[in-house]
């Protein structure tokens, strides 16, 4: 029991503590926070474990936006299964392209990715405007049925399901982190040569990597379809492509929180700054500037080897065993 | 080439785009023999290694362990097959710890008794949960020959594992390689003439990518006669 809740508390930790941020905050902000955080987690496994930046993250958000939206706007009217969908296709395409993107160094592989998301978002905009309906979008908030247990049309209800989501997302990210092939990961990023020395396959572990992180991407797209009841090529815009590189970063690569620390900041200021500047990308790009000049860590990489500090040391004094493990 | 050779290199020719730089290399290497390759920086020794890992594909020539071609295999499938490579540049997987990067080794090979490793190098028992970074020069090249022991392989190829480490440390890789010679094949990349005449059953010196000389008689095995070729 107690190595369970070791391996847990610090999720159990953080999701506390965004339930004490719901009740101060509003749920509209509390429901963005929760999808880019989860949007923002691809990218941050690709970044922080395995060495690629990926400025398309749109393309995957939009493919699992979308295979939401075509499914409630012509075919069924359950949310759940729409979701479904959405991470599904973000999986198939994510499989059937990673064999192609992976292949390529980090730098190419941001442009190529970037390239994708160009190619997505005119795709939805102007050549399948037939079914995606172009700039005018999908709507379908009305056509989504209530569902038992937890009515996803209702804003509360979709908070609970997507912090419970978030929270199981997490679990699994937590759990590859600890795993051999999290640490394969890893591997390949510091030196993919040596990695293939000892007699693994780099090339399956970075595309099984993109797979997950691209799903990810595409969950959150699916979430967003359903939060919204809408979507549009918006949400693939290339305009936005930098969006969740800026918040990973934000937040700390490779850590497991930095992406929720990363988002809540990133939203955090977009509406509270923009309410006083109009050009509130202004002050993120500063602060992203003292960040990289402080040291590259982020906002959680930087509290957290200082809150382990202070939570172990505490816990030494009173006598409790650390076991070694200093990451929360 | 006799029929119980575990490694037989036939004629390689290894280029670099358009420079060659490995001319018809002939190398055999018997179980549990240690076999040595001198020369000077630049005479392709590394080049050579690194053809019999899989890291590059040969121009022409033939590699074989135990009469199964590695031409044409990727390097993670050489790997597989029990020649473990250890690269010269001590690099370790820095991030992890060396815990982990036992792991690594132990998951690919699903060797998971590290007795054998910690007996050869019992530091690495106190350094369990120190990230690799952190370590040594001598202590990464325990790891990173540790961490090859693993899964028990035939054939070591080790490239200048004594480069920039104190005599002392110098010393105990002697001791080591003799014993894991009992284990292992070892071809040894190495400038380290004493060392070499110490544990060597067999040098090849190499010059601007040719072998030039096959020393296989135990009482030529001298610093003197090797230093030649250096």
């Amino acid at each position: 029991m107690m190595n369970i809740f070791r391996w847990w508390w610090g999720i159990l930790l953080m999701f506390l503590f965004l339930g004490v941020l719901r009740i101060f905050l509003p749920l509209p902000f509390m429901n963005e926070i929760l999808i880019f955080s989860i949007y923002t987690m691809g990218c941050n496994f690709l970044l922080g474990r395995v060495g690629f930046i990926s400025f398309g993250q749109p393309a995957y958000l939009a493919v699992g936006a979308y295979g939401t939206a075509f499914y409630l706007y012509y075919f069924g009217t359950n949310p759940y299964i729409g979701i479904l969908l959405g991470i599904l296709a973000g999986l198939v395409v994510s499989a059937a392209i990673g064999p192609l993107f992976v292949r390529l160094r980090s730098d190419y592989f941001a442009l190529v990715n970037l390239a994708l998301a160009v190619i997505v978002f005119y795709l939805m905009e102007k050549v399948l405007a037939g079914i995606t309906h172009g700039d005018n979008g999908l709507w379908f908030l009305t056509r989504m049925s209530n569902t038992p247990v937890l009515n996803l049309g209702n804003h509360s209800d979709f908070f609970i399901f997507v912090f419970i989501l978030a929270m199981a997302l997490w679990a699994f990210y937590k759990y590859l982190d600890d795993s051999i092939y999290g640490a394969c990961c890893l591997a390949t990023k510091i030196n993919e040569d040596k990695l293939k020395f000892l007699g693994y396959d780099s090339f399956n572990i970075r595309w099984q990597a993109f797979i997950i992180a691209n799903t990810t991407t595409a969950l959150a797209g699916a979430l967003y379809a359903v939060y919204f009841g809408f979507v549009s090529p918006d949400f693939t815009s290339p305009s936005r492509a930098a969006d969740p590189v800026v918040v990973t970063i934000l937040g700390g690569v490779g850590t497991l929180y930095g992406p929720i620390v990363g988002a809540i900041a990133y939203t955090g200021m977009k509406d509270l700054i923009s309410g006083y500047i109009a050009n509130w990308e202004l002050v993120i790009g500063l602060l992203l500037v003292i960040i990289m000049l402080a040291g590259e860590k982020g906002i959680w990489g930087t509290l957290e080897p200082l809150l382990a500090k202070i939570i172990f040391r505490k816990r030494t004094v009173s006598g409790f065993s650390t076991n070694g493990d200093k990451n929360l | 080439m006799t029929n119980d050779d575990l490694l037989v290199v036939t004629d390689l020719n290894v280029s670099y785009g358009e420079s060659k730089v490995l001319f018809d290399i002939n190398l055999n290497v018997k179980p549990n023999q240690v076999v040595a390759c001198v020369g000077r920086n630049g005479a392709g020794k590394t080049t050579l290694l690194r053809s019999i890992a899989g890291f590059l594909k040969p121009a022409s020539g033939a590699i074989s362990v135990n009469n199964t071609s590695l031409v044409g295999m990727m390097s993670f499938d050489v790997a597989k097959m029990g020649i473990k490579y250890i690269p010269q540049d001590k690099k370790v997987f820095s991030d992890l710890t060396v815990r982990e990067n036992l792991e690594l080794g132990s998951y690919a090979t699903k060797d998971y008794n590290w007795e054998p490793v910690t007996d050869y190098f019992p530091k690495l028992k106190e350094l369990m949960d120190r990230k690799a970074g952190y370590l040594s020069g001598g202590e990464r090249q325990m790891l990173m020959i540790g961490r090859a022991l693993l899964g028990n392989p035939k054939v070591l190829l080790i490239d200048e594992p004594t480069e920039g480490l104190a005599p002392s440390i110098v010393t105990h890789m002697q001791n080591v390689f003799r014993e894991l010679s009992k284990r292992s094949a070892i071809v040894i990349v190495e400038q380290n003439l004493p060392l070499v005449c110490a544990i060597a059953h067999k040098v090849y010196a190499i010059k601007e990518g040719r072998v030039v000389s096959e020393i296989t008689e135990a009482d030529r095995i001298k610093a003197n006669v090797c230093e030649q070729y250096l």
